[in-house]
């Protein structure tokens, strides 16, 4: 591999399909200033996709983009950012980017790559073989109408135990919007797997032999690092455990730190029991156990251990073995995952006979994750399943589909709350099949373009919780007011931002998260507790600008927003503080050019407003406030009546919202009337070039000749 | 006693303080002076023995008393059985945890302090499951029995509960926590499965 200064593998990788194509760039030479993940792709998307193009289209182009900090030892690293036109955005497809975790990123920068850029169409299915310099298209018409786990096993044993595939599986494939890519068996970018669908492009296998080069101090690195582990909780960086310790002064029930001394790996080969004190750092991976937290306490006896992205001491990939499951429904008695894909299976049910944490429920979850991780089926967010129970409960599904149709699913086992229902239905959605394969594995966007359910019907739901554009909310009021609002305002697809979430979930009480919130924002009204809020400030929209600004950094460095940003820990001996200036040390020490926190978040904030401008010219649209920015009427509603600011409700206030946008787009320099960013937000940003070419489509403040 | 006697029987005093921390241990200034006596460091480096009449034990816990409430590094309370100062090393063994340990063994007073405490910082209900896990270990008999307690007491009146939609059973302290929006923190602390 070519050696750079540091954090950079140095090349980015292209390959057109449709000629077939391989050349190379110069990473930093050309989007070195958009460091990596998302950032690069969405100068891609810019300087390469024309406005109009839909994501199918075999001139929409699919990114697959690591950062610096991807392949290091730094914790929490080991994330790709994949980003296209996104095909579940409605009414039109615009930028939007998932993000998997696993190893593919590291090995990709091991082999000399920091992104791939995957342009055209194939003429017959595909896959990408990448050994270090060798790269090449194979024959994947073998594989093609198979799952995404008989793809991985035969690239592997083709390419290498030490290789990373990331594949798509039938849904992917039949060019479902909701389809995901997965590298690792769990390790998904969701919506994008049918865009690698369309391209013919069945998988992509990596493997390098080379390393990442560090720039600075060695001993400085390891100290760092080292001070990382330090401050890291538990998943989600929650700082306290959800149990009494003799280490802090704090817990919280609620929170994912929940592995303590005594709980036990039960399906481990011996079993492993959880030992020590479980505040040191080689204690960090027993902390937590997604399965336990989500599936309950009855989980811990089938965990086998943690599964996790490159260089992270989390772990929540929840590795299970439920032997049951093996006779009931002759599946594997084993699967992993996290968060939504961990419970993918049990929330197409109404309820489940022993609840959420019953052993139903945990056998739902094996299921689902054996159906869907393979199939390739995205639950874009849960919005799938909510949607889903909606259209039946409200009788939807039997107007819409014909009868022959409707009678043939299996309602008997869906109101037995059965798992087996999921053999009938993720097939379906997954391989297309009959109407309602075919309007579901479309996402929302499916029931009001192919169905004609109105956005604004969907958008009063408070169990659906439909935000706009195809997605739902995400971490949006009922976590954290106004700022929660604003941030799931300004993506195409669900925000996926959790800088903001992690803070207020982190389970310290109130009066510690309002000193670190003063310390950080300003003030320590930047932060409210949660359901007691109080009327927007400028602290909270200077917290939604940071919150957008580090997700971005984090999508491009490689880094994990699902743990980051660390202002808080669990060190009771830094009064619970964490570091915000993490990110900016670690990158100023891998790649040897020196940033401090504002610089990194000035690049962090050039990269959001490129995705902002990406948007507005794809939309061809002037006014992002009115048209873009939206908020879903549920937001601005209680159903028991309960007035905004009144402790016990989530429900905003319409005003109020209004202000927290002026106030969000002041603090970002944007026009207050039109959300967009203004020409001297485009020069403060070095994008110049980006606000002159909106400017001759009228899209800049005062523009207008 | 010399200065330097005095610096080194204060260091073996938080010493000892700090070493029952280490084993989740509160203790007395008798049982501070028994360890110290135990590994001779009381007497020999002091240099009590030359006394002609030894101290009384009284006076030598009242000297290690006055010791461990000079130092930084070490907290105390009187213990909830009364009459007893507790030390701890809160950097080892937590202000909280210390409260906790103080009341095991005191079902009532150990879920009363920590619904109050809860809500009235976080602020949050707590889950009634809460307390049958480890530190507290309640068995469910006692639990019951405790709320059956509280509900009867007219010093306890501020301690209540609510049920989510779950039919999670959710405990909190009307000191702190208004009825309504303990209902609603409960029902959203259930919600967390749901909402990754
Ligand atoms: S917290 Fe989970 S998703 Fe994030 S880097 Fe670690 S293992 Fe991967």
């Amino acid at each position: 591999m070519t050696t750079t200064d540091g954090g950079f593998a140095g090349k980015v990788l292209r390959v057109d399909l449709s000629t077939g194509k391989i050349s190379t760039q110069d990473t930093r030479e050309k989007y070195g200033a958009v460091l990596g993940g998302t950032g690069l792709g969405y100068q891609v998307l810019w300087e390469e996709v024309p406005a109009g193009t839909n994501a199918f289209d075999p001139g929409n182009k699919i990114v697959f983009a690591t950062g610096v900090l991807a392949g290091t030892g730094v914790p929490c690293n080991g994330r790709t950012a994949v980003t296209c036109l996104f095909p579940t955005c409605w009414p039109k497809h615009l930028v939007g980017s998932g993000h998997m975790g696993g190893n593919f990123a590291a090995k990709l920068k091991y082999a000399g790559y920091d992104a791939l850029i995957v342009e055209g169409k194939a003429d017959r299915p595909v896959w990408i073989f990448i050994r270090d310099n060798r790269v090449e298209l194979r024959d994947a018409s073998r594989l093609w109408g198979s799952g995404i786990r008989r793809a991985n096993l035969e690239i592997s044993q083709e390419m290498g135990a030490d290789c990373s595939v990331a594949a798509i599986g039938q849904a992917g494939e039949k060019l479902a919007p909701m389809a995901i890519v997965s590298n690792s068996l769990s390790h998904s970018a969701g919506g994008v797997g049918g865009v690698m669908g369309s391209k013919n492009l069945k998988a992509i296998g990596v493997q390098g032999s080379g390393a990442v080069r560090i720039a600075g101090d060695k001993g400085q690195w390891e100290q760092l690092i080292k001070f990382h582990l330090s401050i890291l909780g538990g998943n989600n960086q929650h700082v306290v455990p959800s149990f009494p310790t003799p280490q802090s002064e704090y817990y919280n029930p609620g929170s994912r730190w929940v592995g303590e001394p005594g709980k036990r790996w039960g399906a481990a080969d011996p079993p492993v029991e959880i030992t020590g004190n479980i505040f040191d750092l080689n204690r960090i991976a027993y902390r937590t156990n997604t399965a336990a937290f989500f599936l309950g306490d009855g989980a811990w006896k089938h965990t086998v251990r943690g599964n996790g992205c490159t260089a992270c001491p989390i772990r929540c990939h929840t590795v299970l073995s439920v032997p049951a499951v093996e006779a009931k429904y002759g599946i594997k008695k084993s699967a992993q995952n996290t968060c939504a894909g961990l419970f993918f299976g049990r929330t197409f049910f109404k309820s489940m006979p022993g609840g959420f944490k019953g052993p139903e429920s945990l056998e739902a979850c094996m299921v689902g994750m054996h159906l869907a991780d393979d199939l390739g089926v995205w639950c874009n967010y849960g919005q799938l399943q909510r949607d889903f129970l909606k259209l039946q409960r409200e009788g939807l599904l039997k107007a819409k589909l014909g009868a022959k149709e409707y009678n043939s699913i299996a309602w008997d086992k869906f109101e037995a709350a059965d798992p087996a229902f999921l053999f009938d239905i993720l097939p379906r959605i997954g391989e297309r099949r009959g109407e309602l394969g075919h309007v579901l594995s479309q996402g929302t966007a499916g029931l009001f373009s192919q169905w004609g359910i109105s956005e604004e019907y969907w958008s009063r739901d408070h169990n659906a919780v439909y935000w706009k554009m195809g997605h739902p909310k995400h971490h949006a009021n009922e976590d954290d007011g106004q700022c929660g609002v604003i941030i799931n305002t300004q993506y195409n697809r669900d925000s996926q931002c959790h800088s903001h979430s992690n803070f207020v979930r982190n389970g310290l009480p109130l009066a510690v998260q309002k000193k670190l919130a003063a310390e950080t924002w300003g003030s320590p009204d930047a932060v409210d507790a949660v359901g007691d809020y109080t009327p927007m400030n400028v602290h909270k929209a200077r917290r939604a600008r940071w919150s957008l600004v580090r997700k971005e950094l984090h999508d491009c460095l490689g880094l994990c927003n699902w743990m980051g940003p660390w202002v808080a820990s669990p060190l009771k001996e830094r009064g619970y503080r964490g570091d915000d200036s993490l990110e900016s040390r670690f990158y100023s020490l891998a790649t040897g050019q020196k940033v401090d926190r504002e610089g990194l978040d000035l690049m962090g904030e050039r990269i959001f407003t490129l995705h902002r401008a990406l948007t507005m010219r794809d939309m061809g649209e002037p006014d992002m406030r009115a048209r873009h920015d939206t908020v879903p009427p549920w937001v601005f509603e209680d159903l028991s009546g309960a007035a905004p600011f009144t402790k016990g409700t989530i429900r905003m206030d319409r005003a109020d919202i209004a202000l927290a946008m002026d106030l969000f787009y002041e603090v970002m320099g944007w026009d207050k009337a039109t959300g967009a960013p203004t020409k001297e937000a485009y020069a403060r940003l070095g994008l110049s070039d980006v606000g002159k070419t909106l400017a001759e489509s009228n899209l800049v403040p005062g523009s207008k000749a | 006693m010399t200065p330097e006697e005095t610096t080194v029987l204060a260091e073996a005093a938080v010493e000892a303080v700090r070493e029952a921390s280490r084993q989740g241990r509160l203790v007395t200034s008798q049982d501070v002076l028994a360890a110290l006596e135990a590994d001779g460091t009381f007497l020999a480096p002091v240099g009590l023995e030359s006394k002609e009449q030894p101290p009384l034990a009284e006076d030598l816990c009242a000297l290690l008393a006055g010791i461990l409430a000079e130092s930084q590094e070490i907290a105390s309370f009187e213990s909830l059985s009364g009459g007893r100062t507790l030390y701890h090393a809160p950097a080892l063994l937590s202000r909280t945890y210390a409260r906790i340990l103080d009341r095991k063994g005191f079902p009532l007073q150990l879920m009363v302090e920590e619904i109050r405490s809860n809500s009235r910082d976080y602020p949050r209900p707590v889950p009634v499951e809460l307390f049958e896990a480890p530190p507290f270990d309640l068995t469910p008999e006692e639990i019951e029995h405790a709320l059956k307690a509280l509900a009867a007491s007219p010093d306890h009146q501020d301690i209540t509960f609510t049920t989510a939609p779950t039919g999670a059973l959710y405990l909190f302290s009307t000191l702190h926590l208004e009825r309504g929006y303990a209902t609603f923190l409960a029902q959203r602390a259930e919600s967390l499965v749901m909402n990754p």
